[in-house]
């Protein structure tokens, strides 16, 4: 039988325990609850940008003899280069989050380097970073801090320099991993191709009769112009999106920790009262053999 | 009086969705109005101030950094990146407003003489508030 004090100190230190999941968990729903009211009205923004560029380009690709001329919106078919961006959290404590993203990113590698095409990983959020740089993956370059706090101006920062290379010729596709946030409880996995767009997704619309002739050239350079803020603006969403699940993930991650710890305690509550019942009877019996023996 | 219906969204959320008599838009290409039944077109703004003219005449404006505007006959739709409204109930709150779309001019480095206009601008809509 384990001594008296050696559980009565474990119960301790596991209610310690349970104490600091279950503060954890109420930050983490705290954040969430923010984190997912940026969410949701960000998404209006993307609804109609959405809306916006399909009509543009649209209109460019049925109108224009030979469609858009713009290599964002180029089949590319034989990548000899490319951009991985992947988004993971700054800190741990959020279960399977950070590993999903990191395994989702490794089979893309995987895929393109079975296809003898060179990958550019870039990295955001520490827990990726230091996973990669542990396994002595290359990284092009990372970002810490930007997961945590979502910037726009930081992000765009970040994914100018994909867009600028890729526009240039010098990369053929940029992916965006992210485990995004579904609902409180799930969060989904997003693999994302957002360069070059596809550009079969834009469907021819009836030209509207009160429309004013605009230029094709002027068009085109809108359209230059707002490829360049989708990406941008994907980027950021991906982010905001990012933290939503982090935090429902740390949530629920913490919600079970509290459960196991509680469990725990119960379980060591029966061992110690056995081993209490146990020394009351071992002191007992000593009386009785004692009173039994001076009879 | 006809109105139209307008939306002016930024990556963090709706900044003006209601009806308008009138709105003033700091086009590419020049500054340009849009009244209800306007035909479609769709262009790019620049940095400036978009001016609201609502149903009881008063007029809002709203500061922006970059924009794409969506016009069509029912609707204008207002895709901003950075915009801060002059706007408030209050001295302060209308201060506060000011600092801040100040800030943001300061964010757009470029298009230097078109700077002092704007902040000319927005300080004039502010003073109407107070």
């Amino acid at each position: 039988m384990a001594n008296l004090k050696d559980i009565q100190r474990q119960i301790k230190s596991v209610s310690n325990t349970q104490k600091t999941t279950r503060a954890m968990k109420l930050v983490s729903t705290a954040k969430l609850r923010r984190a997912e009211e940026l969410a949701k009205r960000s998404r209006l923004y993307a609804a109609k940008m959405n809306q916006v560029i399909a009509e543009i380009a649209g209109r460019i690709k049925c109108n224009k003899v030979g469609g858009i001329d713009n290599r964002c919106f180029e089949k590319i078919e034989n990548p000899k280069v490319v951009d991985i961006i992947f988004v993971t959290a700054d800190k741990g404590l959020c279960g399977g989050f950070n590993i999903q993203t990191i395994k989702a990113t490794k089979k893309l590698i995987s895929e393109y380097k079975e296809k003898n095409v060179k990958v550019r990983l870039r990295g955001i959020g520490k827990k990726g970073i230091e996973f990669f740089k542990y396994n002595e993956v290359e990284l092009f370059d990372s970002v810490v801090g930007l997961s945590s706090k979502p910037d726009k101006v930081k992000s765009d920062d970040f994914i100018i320099a994909s867009i600028e290379d890729f526009k240039d010729g010098k990369i053929d596709a940029v992916h965006l991993v992210y485990n995004g946030y579904k609902n409180i409880i799930t969060q989904e996995l997003h693999v994302n191709k957002v360069l070059p767009v596809d550009a079969d997704q834009f469907e021819c619309e009836e030209v509207q009769s009160s429309i004013l002739e605009i230029e094709a050239q002027d068009e085109e350079h809108m359209l230059e112009s707002l490829v360049n803020r989708y990406v941008q603006y994907n980027m950021y969403y991906s982010l905001i999106d990012s933290v939503a699940a982090e935090h429902s993930a740390r949530m629920q991650a913490m919600d079970t920790a509290t459960n196991n710890a509680k469990e725990m305690v119960k379980s060591l509550n029966v061992k110690f009262n056995k081993a209490r019942q146990a020394a009351i009877t071992t002191e007992l019996i000593e009386i009785i053999s004692g009173v039994e023996s001076m009879k | 009086m006809d109105k139209l219906k307008l939306e002016i969204l930024t990556p963090n959320g709706e900044i003006f969705n209601g009806d308008a008599v009138s709105v003033t838009l700091p086009g590419e290409e020049g500054e340009f109005g849009v009244l209800a039944h306007h035909a479609s077109l769709s262009t790019l703004l620049e940095a400036g101030v978009i001016d609201i003219e609502k149903e009881d005449k008063s007029v809002e404006s709203i500061l922006i950094n970059w924009g794409v505007a969506h016009v069509n006959e029912e609707k204008v739709i207002v895709l901003v990146e950075g915009a801060v409204a002059i706007r408030g109930d209050s001295e302060s709150a209308v201060a506060k407003a000011l600092e801040d779309a100040k800030k943001l001019i300061n964010d757009i480095a470029d298009s230097g003489p078109a700077i002092a206009s704007v902040s000319a601008r927005i300080e004039s809509a502010a003073r109407k508030l107070i």
